[in-house]
């Protein structure tokens, strides 16, 4: 047998198959077939993450706080962000204490949805399915909230905010909605007395302001109004001066500030706790409100404000101020974050306290000889963490990571920027008190029929 | 007598030339191959140069009396000893003892950092403080094979021409967020405390220790479809996962893609700059090569062992590390016989 293919080879009649030569290869290459595996449609999809504290349901999943399956267990904290699963596109969210709400500007009847704590309505009348008189205490999913418009087949909602207790809706066209706890007036109407807010159906409307309203904030238990001509309204409680309106009485009807910043032009405001902040368009700041915790320090002893003071920082044009609990920060416009305050303040264990800003080093926000460009676009604050948004898309969080709110897959505080592992690039992030909310988008195309192809 | 010949061969060499240190070589061949080829490179030009004079041994020789008659003297002389004739011993340098740095695979090309003599301690040193390394990576799309790359067997062939550059960042930004976790965790670092502030401010996160391959960093430099480039910082790798992170790339792109190229252009702190080309490899270049690094790795290997508590070189004060390797300096300048080689005695007195 091995003679017979040694005469053969001899002869010349077979040739031995040696390493294929470069034109074989070439050849092999072009007939192979090619495979295609994007989709057509480049339409980028955006996405809802949640994560955090999600036994109050303010995460919006209800297999965590009730497991549909037998196998799963109930999951009291998510440690890294999740996505909820949205039927339209979300433009704009808040986080409250204990609850968020979603909301998008399309035209259609549902705009709004609201999930978490609604002991005091402050996500409107969920109406519950076993008793129709009573409403919901808890809302484990996103639900839709029935907003009284005239014409809801026109009006867009264009930003919500939460606070402790109550909840501002701002539309286009027909003024600020709010609902839940009015105990101090912060819904902007008279306090009625031994009012019971659980399972009422009232959503009050304001509309007197002195031009249209383009941004709605919650502190605590008060609320702010930015109107288009740059004045800045306030109603709610005031025993901190966090009305800014001269007294320390809550006021039910939204009046107009003064002090420092009477005809200011104010392009932004920011509150979440009991201290207040505003940023005209010149990038001066200005605080009122609480100052136990040194917000207020650089011009007063006083630990309560109650009129706006101009706050003289040397840092340069202030973009964006975001107002927590115990600490604030601010955006220059050249992208530097400066933080003050009290509390996990992000530069390292040692800082618990300032009166002055302190920069936090741009390296510590994925800036580099390497990556000059990278800069801070956004930051916003929770009652006790902080959040960055950088141009890149990447979100660093930092402060008490209460309940696992900061998203970094650990339950230990953090007390430097760190970035939180996120699929795609984070448009806009939403602070609460134990959760957060991250409105994503993600990559251009989609795969084939939706299904990912076998890989190698 | 054959040990001591050795022996002796390893003193002289560094005390007459100096040659005790690290160099770094651009090469595109691999370590097996390579080793052989450059430890004997030097070794014909140090034998060129002058040796130094033979030793003298005293002996007694028997000469004739001057009486006469017969009587023998024994009188004291100094003779040289036959051993160290050149006939007898032979060339004074066969081959010098070459140590490699990180690995570069056959594929891949770059700088690729040798020690020579008692260089080979630095390698150690160097080794241990894990710094990063940055490679040049190119990619094309479109293909994909067994062993990712282009001269591999063909697998599979895709689309690529929804690829753009935005997408090819995104999918960077998550390989580097992916990475950064890992590299917090392997570096062993308390986050609650200052010290750990202080070292992400400075981007000194590290580990320390035997860890997984870590992309520290990662950008694109050329995009023009279907080839792109990728400059990739890491630690602890091989050029085979870089390769498979191009094809990886190319999996996520909803595409595929090969790896053409893989070159380092920087091992530390060595960078492509102080690398000699394949035509300086001779004894000149190499010293002065050697000279010209010596105080970069000392600096680095000062701050970077600084902070590790348990490295040896943790006990000895910032003085005893510089002698560490200032010592082949002083051994030459002690080195005091007539016969040096003019070479190296130049290259000396410009030393100072």
């Amino acid at each position: 047998m091995a003679g017979l293919v040694r005469r053969l080879l001899y002869r010349g009649f077979c040739v031995p198959a040696g390493p294929p030569s470069t034109r074989q290869l070439r050849e092999v290459e072009e007939a192979a077939p090619v495979f295609q595996y994007a989709g057509k449609a480049a339409k980028r999809k955006d996405r809802v993450f949640v994560w955090g504290f999600s036994y109050s349901g303010a995460l919006g999943i209800p297999s965590f706080v009730k497991p549909d399956a037998g196998w799963k267990k109930p999951r009291r904290i998510q440690p890294t962000p999740y996505r909820l699963e949205t039927e339209d596109k979300i433009s704009s969210a808040a986080c409250g204490y204990g609850f968020t709400l979603l909301a998008s500007n399309t035209r259609d009847i549902t705009k709004l949805w609201g999930m978490g704590l609604n002991k005091d309505s402050q996500l409107g009348f969920q109406r519950s399915r076993r008793d129709q008189t009573k409403g919901y205490e808890y809302v484990l999913e996103p639900s839709p909230i029935p907003l009284p418009l005239e014409k809801p087949q026109q009006t867009r909602v264009l930003q919500v905010s939460c606070g402790r207790a109550h909840s501002l809706v701002l539309t286009d066209s027909e003024g600020v909605f709010t609902m839940g706890n009015n105990s101090y007036g912060q819904c902007g109407r008279k306090v009625v007395e031994d009012e019971i807010y659980s399972g009422s159906h009232l959503i009050h409307q304001l509309k007197e302001f002195d031009s249209r309203v383009v941004q709605v904030v919650c502190g605590q238990d008060h609320s702010l109004f930015r109107t288009k001509k740059g004045s800045v309204y306030a109603c709610g409680w005031g025993a901190d001066g966090q009305t800014g309106l001269g007294h320390y009485n809550i006021t039910s009807v939204p009046t107009k500030l003064h002090g420092d910043i009477a005809g200011v032009n104010i392009i932004q405001v920011s509150s979440y706790g009991d201290c207040c902040l505003a940023v005209s368009d010149e990038g001066d700041v200005f605080g009122w409100g609480n100052s136990e915790y040194l917000q207020l320090a650089s011009v007063t002893e006083t630990t309560q404000v109650n009129v706006p003071r101009h706050l003289p920082f040397k840092i340069g044009k202030v973009k964006e101020a975001a107002c927590g609990g115990t600490g604030n920060a601010v955006l220059t416009e050249e992208g530097n974050v400066f933080v003050w305050g009290y509390g996990i303040l992000g530069k390292g264990p040692n800082l618990i306290e300032t009166a002055e800003p302190e920069m936090i080093p741009p390296s510590l926000f994925g800036w580099s000889d390497f990556s000059p460009d990278t800069r801070v676009a956004h930051v916003r604050c929770g009652l006790s963490q902080f959040a960055a948004l950088t141009n890149r898309g990447e979100l660093f969080v930092w402060g008490k990571n209460l309940r696992g709110c900061l998203g970094t897959g650990r339950m230990e505080d953090q007390y430097f920027p760190w970035r939180v592992t996120v699929p795609g690039e984070v448009v806009d992030v939403a602070c609460g008190v134990d959760h957060m909310e991250g409105s994503l988008q993600s990559s251009a195309t989609e795969w084939m029929g939706g299904t990912m192809p076998s890989q190698t | 007598m054959g040990w001591r010949s050795s022996h002796e061969t390893w003193g002289t060499l560094e005390k007459q030339t100096g040659l005790g240190g690290i160099t770094r070589s651009h090469t595109g061949a691999c370590l097996g191959s390579f080793t052989p080829s450059v430890s004997q490179l030097p070794a014909p030009e140090l034998n060129e140069a002058p040796e130094r004079a033979p030793r003298q041994q005293v002996r007694f020789l028997p000469t004739p009396a001057p009486g006469g008659g017969g009587a023998v003297e024994l009188v004291a002389a100094s003779v040289p000893v036959l051993a160290d004739h050149p006939l007898v011993r032979g060339p004074r340098f066969r081959k010098l003892k070459i140590g490699a740095g990180h690995r570069l695979d056959v594929k891949a090309s770059g700088v690729f950092v040798l020690g020579i003599g008692h260089g080979n301690k630095l390698l150690t040193d160097l080794y241990n403080c894990h710094l990063t390394k940055v490679y040049t990576v190119g990619g094309l799309f479109g293909k994909a094979t067994d062993d990712f790359s282009d001269t591999g067997n063909l697998v599979e062939k895709t689309t690529f021409d929804h690829i753009t550059r935005e997408k090819l960042e995104r999918i960077l930004a998550v390989i580097q967020g992916t990475n950064q976790k890992a590299l917090l965790m392997y570096s062993n670092i308390d986050m609650k405390t200052q010290e750990a502030y202080e070292l992400a401010v400075k981007g000194l996160i590290r580990p320390m220790g035997k860890s997984p391959p870590i992309i520290t960093a990662i950008r694109c430099l050329q995009f023009a479809l279907p080839e792109f480039q990728l400059e990739i910082h890491c630690l602890h790798e091989t050029q085979q996962y870089l390769r498979k992170v191009v094809h990886e790339i190319g999996l996520e792109l909803k595409s595929s893609a090969v790896c053409t190229q893989v070159r380092r252009t920087r091992d530390g702190v060595f960078t492509v700059d102080d690398a000699l080309p394949r035509t300086q490899w001779n004894l000149q270049s190499i010293q002065e090569a050697i000279r010209n690094c010596q105080l970069k790795v000392e600096a680095e290997l000062e701050k970077t062992l600084a902070h590790e508590e348990n490295s040896p070189l943790h006990q000895l004060d910032g003085t005893q590390l510089s002698m560490l390797c200032r010592s082949v300096h002083e051994q030459s300048l002690q080195h005091n016989t007539a016969a040096m080689c003019q070479q190296c005695d130049g290259q000396q007195k410009e030393r100072g």
